[in-house]
């Protein structure tokens, strides 16, 4: 399992210069500088879909509804996880691409998991 | 007058600055329509001499080489948008998110994150963009004609001359920043199909976007000793509404890349003449 995630991430973790929201994301959101949760993104583009997952792994969320708005470069990402409890918890993500001509492009927003709204910061991997 | 000196020389020295900065991987200008033997507009505007037909092999058909003379190439070619027989941009079926990545792009900051001023190689219409310009070697005996480049990572491509098909476009096939291409002869005309392309370069100079669904027809005719003309299909559903068409032409190179006679590519490595360092660690 852990084999493949690794080769998960080995073919998708590279330079991407065509759709700007297409590769591998990483960062972190949270309410405070020291309370931050890593986050990772895997997003994908069929041409007419935005299509991914948040944090691939045992935890996978699948993304259930994703737009970019390519004048503004506004992101909106929907999904569900699992609190502790098993209950499912719907996440929210909406944020800006920022240095889009850049491979290291960065979407800054927030995250918002139930009633907890947060900033996020995500940069596109190499 | 001591002042307007001082003015002078400083916004020449600005200008060269500039010059340095633009040109990036640029090596010293071409010399495409120098004179050469008897083709060419000559550096001091002198009538050019009409070009010689183009030259062809024993075979009868039009060579893209240097024929007979053995020496010469291409140097780098203009345009996809614009001009004579192009599309204008505004007609450029872009997705809407190609379109305004491609404005972005453009912009003085934008060509800074251009991967070729990395040293990455320049797949697509772009490769026959470059400076340091190409040539095209034919091996019949290999049924392959090779592509070199002379710029950026002096990287070169093969082109399948067999008749094999493209491979299959699925999960294992690993993409490329040059494609992977087959090609046959239509009469005089060299046409060539190519997939298989990574997304880690700017296909075009300004930065045109693609996807890893890029399919490119190219065509490759010379109509007389001294211009190539280089027509491509671009067939990108995810980045385009519809395929479209661009052309541009190539002049034959008769000097070196500095001017000097020889007329051959000379060596150059983006790597060890980078001028855009600082760029690297952005």
């Amino acid at each position: 399992m852990k084999l493949a995630l690794a080769l998960l991430f080995a073919a998708t973790a590279f330079a991407q210069e065509g759709h700007p929201l297409v590769g591998s994301w990483h960062g972190s959101w949270g309410t405070t500088p020291t309370q931050q949760t890593d986050a990772t993104f895997v997003l994908k583009w069929d041409g007419v879909n935005i299509t991914g997952m948040i944090n691939p792994g045992f935890d996978v969320i699948k993304i259930q509804k994703a737009t970019l708005d390519a004048p503004t470069w506004t992101v909106h990402l929907e999904g569900d996880t699992k609190d502790a409890a098993g209950k499912t918890v719907h996440i929210v993500i909406e944020g800006k691409i920022e240095n889009v001509t850049n491979v290291h492009r960065r979407i800054v927003g927030t995250w918002t998991q139930g009633t907890v709204k947060a900033p996020l910061k995500m940069t596109h991997d190499d | 007058m001591r002042l307007r000196t001082l003015l002078g020389g400083a916004m020449l020295a600005v200008s060269m600055l500039c010059g340095v900065a633009v040109l990036a991987q640029d090596t010293p200008g071409p010399s495409a329509g120098t004179p050469g033997p008897g083709k060419g507009k000559g550096a001091k505007g002198k009538a050019k001499a009409p070009s010689q037909p183009a030259p062809r092999n024993k075979d009868g058909r039009v060579s893209l080489g240097p024929g007979a003379a053995g020496t010469g190439f291409w140097g780098g070619g203009g345009s996809i948008i614009g001009g004579a027989g192009n599309l204008a941009l505004e007609a450029v079926p872009f997705q809407p998110w190609a379109r305004v990545l491609y404005d972005a792009r453009r912009t003085n900051q934008g060509q800074e994150d251009d991967p070729h001023v990395r040293c990455m190689p320049p797949g697509g219409p772009r490769g026959f963009q470059t400076p340091n310009g190409f040539e095209f070697l034919e091996q019949p005996e290999l049924k392959r004609i090779y592509v070199v480049f002379g710029g950026g990572p002096r990287s070169w491509r093969v082109i399948y001359m067999d008749g094999r098909k493209l491979p299959a476009n699925d999960e294992d096939r690993v993409p490329t920043y040059l494609g992977y291409s087959t090609g046959h002869w239509e009469g005089d005309t060299l046409v060539v199909e190519s997939e298989g392309y990574n997304e880690k370069f700017w296909m075009h100079r300004g930065g045109l976007p693609h996807t890893d669904a890029l399919h490119l027809t190219e065509k490759f005719s010379r109509p007389d000793f001294d211009t190539l003309k280089y027509e491509v299909t671009i067939n990108d559903p995810k980045a385009y509404t519809r395929p479209w068409t661009g052309s541009f032409t190539v002049p034959w190179t008769y000097t070196n890349w500095d001017g000097t006679p020889g007329g051959e590519i000379q060596e150059y490595f983006c790597q060890d003449y980078e001028r855009d360092v600082q760029l690297f660690d952005k």
